[in-house]
């Protein structure tokens, strides 16, 4: 089964690393790369081209909105998963205004990713 | 733009720590400080934070804080130790929040999440100039020109346009040029903003008005006092809260939600929608009285594939804004700039302006060459306008005209070159890189005619305004 290349971006090191041993649980995603900020994100996501972006909204000087903004303008982006600990409307709507496709709330990261990936997985996705 | 530093001022370290620990693990970052002076040292700046928690301060310390985030005319708000009571440090009301301590989670989660969305409906906004938008094309000569005529008024505005055209800007310099300019202009994106939370956002609420209206609350019509309120995105708001929104127009009052008080209202009022309100109207689901309220004097936004001619300067100011952002110089090579002058721009000017801060980030300092450009800005063809015609075509084998095939194409060429500039010739033959009395001799050769009410110059005509 092809796996889902995925890259995570968050500010604070302690959710990487949770993130990660989270994520290794999941068959279908392969995390390729970790950033820091949305300047990482943009730079990541030009440079291998993943098909999933789990991004943290709240980033010191660019944040995952503004980010997801920006990597939509790029040939092919990936599918944009922003995530927050706020799951208020107004956020998803900013969220969805700035192209991403999907809202993460942090408290529930592990089951909303394995969700997602097995929507990836099921459906083609351009 | 920073989305997640909140400085910790305070000379109670403990209490400090406390709050800077649940910031943290409310996933912002906190920068946490006992004095001014400290936070002056390390370069810190009012712009580059989300909000500023202030508790303990020596003599006079909160007044200089104060007087520290005051300089920059946006800055962050201030949420103040309840040390302070109702003391707002000589701050716009609406920018200070008053913490209890101890902490209570929902209390300070609630204010950094309005914080967080007030913060991102601001890093939407273009500092465009107070002209309104940038240009040379005739379209927006005329959009600045009628910023101008309507702006000395207090007329309703409606502005219509595809998205990413920049009706925001235009809001703001019609405010910028009224007499209303000292007073806020306060921007609300009735889109953005679920329906039930629509009225109280901006008509304000009293305390336990409804379940979270923990404290009474100004609406945006308050805040607005004086000033100009934009209404963004018009075209999505609810029925019912169209028909409020008709009453405050009519009678200049509202009530905040759970209140008796009427309170009247001073308020100029733009609105804008990308969509077709007139359609939404035979829908039913737009109010035709509203709309003829908002539409006394409406103007509207040109698509950015519309005015080709602008983009090099548009380019230009977006370069100039990301540098002074400390985001480095973006610079295009000719042929990356008629390929993209050549691109449909479906978000228009919003799309150019991401994607030029995409280049910033992924080629910072160096020159943008076509082969930069993502596929799709290079999938038109970006032939410049004297080799459109010029199209490889055999020579047939019974020769032909040559003086007259030469001549089609020129008159052709320059038909399409007056109608990219609307008629105005000055910039046509700046299209053709042809002095303009060499284009005015070409026109009375092919006895082109020039279309009722349009000049051949700065004086105006019907459609071609001196700006």
């Amino acid at each position: 089964m092809a796996r889902i290349r995925t890259i995570l971006v968050d500010d604070h090191a302690d959710f990487r690393r949770l993130a990660q041993v989270l994520l290794s649980e999941l068959d279908s995603i392969e995390l390729i790369a970790l950033g820091e900020n949305g300047e990482d994100a943009i730079r990541l996501c030009e440079q291998h081209r993943p098909e999933l972006l789990l991004c943290d909204i709240a980033m010191p000087r660019m944040g995952g909105i503004e980010a997801t903004r920006l990597i939509k303008a790029q040939e092919q982006p990936p599918v944009v998963a922003l995530v927050s600990i706020y799951g208020d409307e107004e956020h998803r709507q900013h969220a969805r205004s700035a192209g991403a496709e999907h809202f993460i709330n942090k408290v529930d990261f592990l089951p909303a990713v394995a969700d997602l990936a097995q929507e990836l997985t099921e459906t083609p996705h351009a | 733009m920073p989305e997640s530093r909140i400085l910790v001022l305070d000379q109670d370290e403990e209490r400090a720590r406390e709050i800077a620990a649940i910031l943290h693990f409310l996933d912002f970052s906190p920068c946490v400080y006992s004095e001014l002076a400290a936070v002056e040292a390390d370069n810190l700046e009012p712009r580059d934070l989300l909000a500023v928690v202030l508790g303990k301060q020596g003599l006079g310390g909160s007044h200089d804080v104060s007087r520290w985030l005051t300089r920059d005319p946006q800055h962050a708000p201030l949420l103040l130790m309840p040390e302070y009571g109702d003391d707002t440090l000589g701050l716009d009301p609406a920018d200070v929040w008053h913490l209890a301590y101890p902490v209570q989670q929902l209390q300070l989660t609630e204010i950094l999440r309005r914080i967080s969305i007030r913060h991102l409906n601001a890093a939407g906004e273009a500092q465009g100039p107070l002209l309104g938008p940038s240009g040379d094309s005739a379209a927006v000569r005329r959009v600045r020109h009628m910023i101008r005529q309507v702006a000395g008024y207090d007329t309703s505005v409606l502005i219509t346009g595809e998205s990413g055209t920049g009706k925001e800007v235009v809001a703001r310099a019609i405010h910028a040029q009224s007499s209303r300019r000292a007073l806020p202009f306060v921007a609300v994106n009735c889109g953005a903003i679920p329906a039930e939370l629509l009225e109280s956002e901006l008509f304000g609420h009293e305390k336990g008005a409804f379940t979270g209206a923990i404290s009474t609350r100004q609406g945006r019509f308050e805040l607005a006092e004086g000033g100009t309120l934009f209404l963004d995105e018009i075209g999505d708001m609810s029925l019912p809260m169209q028909v409020k929104l008709l009453r405050v127009l009519q009678e200049r009052s509202f009530e905040r939600v759970g209140s008796n008080q009427t309170r009247h209202c001073d308020v100029r009022i733009v609105a804008a929608t990308h969509r077709d309100l007139e359609e939404r109207i035979g829908e039913g689901k737009f109010r035709e009285d509203l709309y003829y309220r908002l539409n006394v004097f409406p103007i509207e936004t040109p698509a950015l594939r519309e005015r080709p001619a602008d983009l090099p300067l548009l380019l230009e100011d977006f370069s100039v804004a990301l540098e002074r952002r400390g985001r480095g110089r973006v610079r295009l090579a000719d042929e990356a700039v008629s390929t993209l002058q050549a691109y449909s721009w479906p978000g228009n000017v919003r799309e150019l302006s991401n994607l030029i801060e995409r280049l910033a980030v992924l080629h910072p300092n160096e020159p943008i060459t076509l082969d930069m450009l993502p596929e799709r800005y290079r999938e038109a063809s970006p032939a410049p306008l004297g080799e459109a015609a010029a199209q490889a075509q055999g020579l047939p084998a019974e020769g032909l005209d040559l003086r007259a095939h030469i001549q089609a194409i020129e008159c052709d060429l320059i038909a399409q070159a007056l109608d990219a500039t609307d008629g105005v010739v000055a910039h046509a033959a700046e299209l053709l890189k042809l002095r303009r009395t060499t284009l005015v001799e070409k026109l009375r050769k092919y006895r082109m005619t020039r279309p009722p009410g349009q000049s051949t110059g700065a004086a105006g005509g019907a459609s071609a305004v001196a700006s």
